[in-house]
């Protein structure tokens, strides 16, 4: 068997930080979302997957490359308008080849293991098989109504409750339906969606299968939800330093920590597990780092700072004295001196006209932003790509992307 | 320059032999051709490139040995007569190198009655194999033949009389043999067979090698069995392949956010200010005699060998010279045992500096070379070395080992300024951290790719193109022009800006576009100037400066903007900027970006 990942959505949700890399290339646990979708392919004994990618596509090739370091063989196909899933499926068809066998399709934004899509794959029959999977409330997502194991119907974020069986966009297909995706005609929202092929197929009598999944299956709807996501695969991290790693014989690792190539802990830090450092990061001394926290690779983290429940991303540079709690720091910022990224509880968020309630929120900082020293960023402020906080500073605003605080 | 090789085991050994071929096609590719033997010798050629090859084949050649040959022209023109493997009768070779003694060669062998079908300097050698073999085996033929030869060489030899047999031998090229599964591999570059094993054995100078589908045995000049070391490749030649990108020059463009870490990994301490660099072995003593550093290198190198002057003399107080080693190695250098020769190939394989570094011998100066490519012939050439860590790179054009070189002398500049007490720990922090940030910055340069892009379709059309900067933008505006003409075919000339009214400035015309790297720096009011100079000629300045500065754009037509960062830091991502725009200028003319004409990824030839 082999797969389609669709991987060339923005995802504009999670924004800010899905405005320099797509959903899919956003790191839990130190891996990329869709590396945990690939994983559970290959250890299926599904090797040969079909990338589509499109929004940013660079950044995921530059981390998959042709798949041999994640134990795949990946192609790829460029989607360059993003026209809806069954457009992008029945771009990808071609790069699937000659042979006529069925074929998974999979979302590359959801988190799922290994065993999330052995039943589908074991269980396929029939022309389609929709993978569902139970859900308290099934506000924002696609519903399947079944019944004796065949799909009745599935309907795009309904308003009533009709039924808690969601739809997690994971399919396997066979060959001949593609005369079915072919003919999908436009939907309501301007796109050409698979869940409308597979309504008409149901019309049509055609053999629609379901098959129910209880296995991990994650989506982060809102940037802030990595946190949630983050810690809960951070459960299943071992104790591992890498050989080339240096940890100061003063510094105190409790519980399961996991440190990467090259990387430095000096003396006197106090490192609580789950925690992932990735390679090359230069810690300490006296830093205190507490679950469930994943560092990524190059960064550097100065004397006396304390980060807790966070996800800091490659090339972060945080200097002395900084504090981050239940926060997410994208790619190469820079925080400086006395830093403070602050967590409350029930925090409402305003994203896209809507307020959005939050349990337990800190900040989420996109890319490339650079604080100067003694700066206090506000619970539930999400910072723009590229912003310029001035030293002495409040942040209690979203800031938009390229803005300057002065 | 040619890429060679041979195979003997179980399997048909055509198909393999076209899979190593293609792997080697960057190392020249004006014409290939491979020979099976199978009781019969057959042999099939063609002008132009593998895929040229694949189309004279026939559906299928039986066959379990052959050898196979990827050309770059460099004694007659690429067509198939010239094209290798050549014969004598039963023997059949392929050559990478030059044979230097061929004249004198041909003349004798003419006069023994062989006639020479082809222009090329490899035909003396199957004719002097030939020759050998009337009265002696294969393996002493070879032997023999090579004291005759004069130059350098990789070559591999078969011969219907032997026909379970593959003679290789190498003097002053790559050769490597693969140890596979009841199989045996033998290539100018590990490249070639790497899908196949990773288990290999280096072929030293003056080696010949014996391969039979049992086993393979290494011998000296004296024909006295050597005893030899297998090591095993660590990179994936999967890597190697384009994943998604149209060419594999704009993959190594943004591999450079990685391949830079992967330089620098493990060697900073910014606490300490100072750069770990265990694998030089110089002692202080050494290290504080050193009067001068000579600079050896070739084309893109030699670029970056340029950024090393002005490094080593800036943070560690050291005379540099910068030296072409194609001029170095005919010119009679005054140099002592108190000069430091660095020698920069990406290769490892560069002809001219090889030479260059064997030649340094003489003058007890100590060396290090800077290369990419581990256990190539310069590693074992030189004292020390200092490995880029960048991975394969295939694009002709230099761009990741290019940026990773520069990495290296960054690190080797503040290593010798510490241990020399000439660069204080806080002057040596502040680059070390800007080091650390450079490939985010690196990164915040490719997210502009599109905007570049558009730029370089806008001034495609012209004729000439110039490059300007001072201080560290005076190398990186060489590098860019040479991007530019190499895969782009514009002329392309860069310039010191305060050099231009000492004659450039005569070139200028209406429309003509000028780069100016004009990231902050000590120069940055007299490269206002320069550019206030070109405009005023009716150039159209395309300036690369630092995001934020608003006085630029008052005098550029174009701003190219680049994280600002440590000024010393800054050309590096100038030096990406500019490679997209190379890349996208290619690539709007149509050009063959991975391959550009009449060049060749490594210079294995003089």
């Amino acid at each position: 068997m082999k797969a389609i990942v669709l991987a060339a959505g923005e995802g504009v949700r999670c924004t800010p930080l899905t405005n320099t890399r797509s959903k899919v290339m956003l790191p839990v646990a130190n891996r990329p979302i869709l590396e945990y979708v690939i994983s559970a392919l290959v250890d299926n004994g599904i090797e040969e997957v079909v990338l589509v990618v499109g929004y940013e596509k660079e950044k995921v090739m530059n981390y998959f490359g042709d798949g041999n370091d994640f134990g795949a063989m990946i192609t790829y196909v460029d989607q360059t308008s993003q026209l809806g899933t069954a457009h992008a499926i029945n771009q990808a068809i071609p790069a699937l080849g000659e042979d006529n066998g069925s074929f998974l399709v999979l979302n590359g934004d959801n988190i799922i293991e290994k065993e999330t899509i052995s039943k589908l794959i074991a269980d396929h029959a029939g022309d389609a098989t929709v993978l569902t999977t139970p859900r308290e409330t099934v506000c924002g997502y696609g519903v399947v109504m079944s019944a004796a194991g065949k799909v009745k119907g599935i309907f795009e974020k309904p308003k009533r409750q009709i039924s808690h069986m969601i739809n997690t966009g994971i399919y396997a297909f066979n060959r001949d339906i593609i005369a079915e995706i072919e003919n999908t005609e436009i939907s309501g929202r301007g796109e050409y969606e698979i869940t409308r092929t597979l309504q008409n197929m149901v019309k049509k009598d055609r053999d629609v299968r379901v098959t129910v999944t209880k296995n991990l299956w994650m989506d982060s709807v809102y940037a802030w939800d990595l946190l949630d996501i983050n810690a809960r695969l951070l459960a299943n991290c071992g104790s591992n330093f890498s050989d080339t790693s240096v940890i100061d014989d003063s510094a105190t690792l409790i519980g399961n920590v996991e440190i990467g190539d090259n990387t430095v802990i000096r003396a006197g830090s106090y490192i609580v597990g789950p925690v992932k450092i990735g390679d090359n990061c230069d810690i300490g001394p006296q830093v205190t780092i507490l679950p469930s926290t994943s560092i990524g690779n190059n960064v550097s983290l100065g004397p006396f700072s304390d980060i807790q429940n966070s996800i800091l991303m490659d090339n972060v540079r945080v200097e002395s004295h900084s504090h981050i709690s239940e926060s997410i720091i994208g790619f190469n910022c820079n925080l400086g001196p006395y830093s403070i990224c602050e967590a409350d509880n029930d925090v409402n968020i305003e994203i896209e006209n809507e307020l959005v309630s939050v349990e337990k929120s800190g900040v989420v900082i996109g890319d490339d932003c650079k604080f100067g020293s003694r700066t206090l960023t506000e619970a539930g402020t999400l910072v723009g790509n590229n912003c310029s906080v001035r030293s002495g500073t409040k942040v209690d605003r979203h800031l938009p992307a390229n803005s300057t605080v002065l | 320059m040619c890429g060679i090789v041979g195979y003997v085991g179980r399997e048909a050994a055509c198909p393999l032999l076209m899979d190593c071929l293609r792997r080697l096609e960057y190392r020249g590719y004006d014409s290939a051709g491979l020979s099976v033997l199978n009781g019969d010798l057959q042999t099939y050629k063609a002008a132009g490139s593998i895929d040229n090859l694949a189309e004279v084949l026939p559906e299928e050649i039986e066959g379990n040995i052959g050898i196979g040959h990827t050309r770059w022209a460099t004694h007659g023109i690429p067509n198939d007569v010239n094209a290798h493997p050549h014969c004598s009768s039963e023997i059949v070779v392929v050559h990478n190198g030059i044979i230097e003694n061929y004249l004198k060669l041909k003349e004798w062998l003419e006069e023994q009655g062989y006639e020479f079908v082809s222009d090329t300097d490899t035909e003396v050698i199957a004719h002097l194999v030939h020759f050998y073999s009337n009265s002696l085996d294969l393996f002493e033929a070879v032997r023999k033949s090579m004291a005759m030869l004069e130059g350098s060489y990789a070559i591999a030899v078969m011969s219907k009389n032997n026909p379970d047999t593959l003679i290789a031998a190498r003097k002053d090229s790559p050769l490597i043999v693969g140890l596979g599964d009841n199989a045996f591999f033998t290539s100018s570059d590990a490249t070639a067979f790497v899908a196949h094993t990773r288990d290999v054995i280096f072929v030293d100078d003056r080696e010949i090698v014996k391969i039979t589908p049992e086993k393979v045995e290494f011998y000296d000049m004296e024909g006295q069995l050597l005893e030899k070391q297998v090591s095993t490749i660590d990179w994936d030649v999967e890597m190697a392949e384009k994943s998604g990108y149209a060419h594999f020059m704009l993959k190594e463009i943004h591999e450079q956010t990685r391949s830079l870490q992967k330089t620098f990994a493990g060697k900073l301490s910014e606490l300490e200010g100072n750069v770990q660099l265990p694998e030089l072995k110089l002692t202080d003593d050494h290290l504080r005699n050193i009067g001068r550093v000579e600079i050896i290198a070739c084309g893109t190198s030699w670029n970056a060998g340029l950024f090393g002057k002005y490094l080593l003399e800036s943070l560690a107080g050291m005379h540099t010279d910068v030296s072409a080693a194609s001029e170095f190695r005919y010119r009679d250098p005054v140099m002592d045992c108190n000069t430091l020769t660095i020698a920069i190939t990406q290769s490892g394989e560069t002809a001219d500096t090889l030479a260059a570094i064997r030649n340094v011998v003489q003058y007890e100066s100590s060396t290090i070379a800077i290369t990419n490519v581990v256990g190539s012939t310069i590693t074992r050439e030189a004292e020390n070395v200092v490995y880029t860590h960048a991975g394969p790179e295939i694009g002709v054009a230099a761009t990741k080992t290019f940026t990773a070189q520069l990495i290296v002398l960054y690190m080797l500049a503040i290593y010798m300024g510490r241990r020399r007490n000439y660069l204080l720990p806080d002057e040596g922090k502040d680059v070390i951290k800007a080091l650390r940030e450079l490939p985010g910055h690196v990164q915040q340069v490719l997210n502009q790719r599109d905007i570049i892009r558009k730029h370089a379709a806008q001034y495609a059309d012209r004729r000439d193109y110039y490059f300007i900067g001072r201080g560290l933008n005076y190398p990186a505006a060489l590098e860019a022009a040479l991007k530019l003409k190499e895969i782009s075919y514009i002329h392309a000339e860069g310039y010191a800006a305060g050099e231009l009214k000492h004659g450039p400035l005569a070139l200028l015309e209406n429309g003509t576009p000028v780069v100016a790297i004009v990231t902050k720096n000590r120069t940055y009011e007299k490269m206002l100037s320069n550019i206030k100079e070109v405009k005023a000629r009716g150039a159209e300045v395309i300036a690369v400066a630092d995001q934020g500065d608003r006085e630029i754009g008052k005098y550029a037509d174009i701003v190219i903007p680049v994280p600002a960062t440590n000024p010393l830091l800054s050309p590096v991502l100038s030096s990406v900027a500019l490679q997209l725009l190379a890349y996208y200028t290619a690539l709007e003319k149509g050009c063959e970006i991975d391959k550009p004409r009449n060049l060749a990824k490594s210079v294995t030839v003089e």
